[in-house]
């Protein structure tokens, strides 16, 4: 039984360990963040390549012009937000290291664009 | 007469090489056109049994029931599938929660030291916590992630047969990207740990190690094949006290995006060495069985 004990202890303690390291990433996110403005018109994101502060938090704001909903997807920010016509998405992302982080409307996958950090 | 057999080479060896430097141009536009239609991949599904780093997009929500079969003992006739019902959420960037019953079916016939059985069983239930500790980058093309899964199981994985089963598997999950949204390198870390009660009432203790490699190669966009290797080692003890076997599984794998919101995967991995303790003959088969084969089917809400 105390086999047993061992066994939950260390799930506990596995599961504190992952909130207390998700909430280090919560206080990353509690810093000022960057805003990015980006439009989308004719199926074109405006600016296509973006630029924004590495290792701050960054607020993405999309603002969809056209009549159809978009879905602004991206692997490497890891977010997706779909955005109704006329209307303005907001995307709160991670402070990131320097790079390029593309993303993509997933309903016009055509519809392409880069997030350049530096 | 000798010069213009040089001239003549010459001519031919600039023609020659005008011609590779041709083909290669063509490769390469090729390559860069393709490249285009290439975009990122999330890597958890894409090596089979191993699992890449991947954690999904922060909201992202999934049914996935996964399950995995496993064939072939020493004799008889063996088959057990355990089905995870999964359900699969990321609540930030850096977390993704996974959590769902088990259900298995049993069908064994004349195994040595397992009782005939043809049932399904809903057997338990299981849950899986994700950290993305080393993010890629389109500078640092690396990622690591950290899991563990507690596990529940009211009938023995292995058997059937009724028990009280808790087991942790904790895992490290690494993937390298070595050739840009094309080709990727996936490695695994196991450590699972178990206690069984069994009808005698006596706990019993066991935990695996293990460590597995994986190659992944996008032949098509929506298309991911590749092989994968494990090695696998079983101790009676949570702490490795005492080594009973071990096994060597390698096979293929597959990847398939089937629209913007749904992919499947399978892998089949088959014992290719190992050893027993106490046994003269090669494999493992009482730790472990001589195939394994993995189906998941994943829609995205």
């Amino acid at each position: 039984m105390s086999r047993l004990v061992d066994v939950m202890r260390a799930a506990r303690s596995a599961l504190l360990a992952a909130v207390v390291l998700s909430a280090g990433g919560g206080l990353v996110h509690a810093q000022e963040a960057a805003v990015v403005h980006i439009t989308v018109k004719n199926h074109r994101f405006q600016p296509s390549e973006p630029h924004a502060p590495a290792n701050r938090p960054i607020t993405i704001r999309v603002r969809n012009l056209d009549s159809a909903p978009i879905e602004f997807e991206s692997v490497s920010l890891r977010v997706e937000k779909v955005v109704a016509p006329g209307s303005e998405g907001v995307i709160n992302v991670r402070a990131l290291s320097p790079g390029r982080y593309n993303f993509f409307d997933d309903f016009h996958q055509e519809t392409q664009g880069t997030l350049v950090v530096q | 007469m000798r010069n213009m057999c040089a001239r003549k080479k010459a001519l031919a060896c600039a023609g020659g090489l005008a011609m590779s430097a041709g083909i290669l141009l063509s490769a390469a536009r090729a390559w860069a056109e393709d490249a285009g239609a290439y975009r990122e991949i999330e890597t958890k599904y894409i090596f089979g049994f191993t699992e890449g780093s991947g954690i999904g997009l922060e909201g992202e929500k999934e049914f996935s029931p996964e399950t995995v079969i496993n064939f072939g003992k020493r004799d008889g006739r063996y088959a057990v599938s355990e089905t995870k019902l999964e359900y699969e959420f990321t609540p930030n960037q850096y977390i993704q929660i996974e959590l769902g019953p088990l259900v298995s079916y049993y069908d064994i016939r004349n195994v040595t030291g397992l009782d005939d059985m043809n049932a399904v069983r809903f057997s338990g239930f299981f849950g899986e916590l994700r950290y993305l500790l080393i993010d890629r980058t389109s500078t640092s093309p690396f990622s690591v992630t950290l899991s563990v899964e507690p596990e529940w199981h009211a009938f023995e994985e292995t058997s059937g047969a009724r028990v009280v089963n808790y087991g942790l598997e904790a895992k490290v999950n690494a993937d390298l990207e070595l050739v840009k949204n094309r080709l990727y390198l996936g490695a695994n870390l196991l450590y699972e740990p178990e206690t069984t009660r069994a009808d005698l009432g006596v706990w019993q203790q066991e935990s695996t190690l293990g460590q597995s490699i994986a190659l992944a190669y996008r032949i098509h966009p929506q298309v991911t094949i590749g092989a994968e290797a494990w090695y696998l080692r079983h101790y009676e003890g949570l702490w490795f006290n005492t080594f009973t076997g071990d096994a060597v599984y390698v096979g293929p794998t597959l990847y398939v995006q089937l629209t913007t919101k749904m992919f499947m995967t399978a892998a089949w991995n088959t014992q290719i060495a190992g050893h027993e303790t106490g046994d003269p003959g090669p494999l493992d088969l009482t730790d472990f069985s001589r195939h394994r084969a993995k189906v998941k089917v994943a829609v995205e809400f």
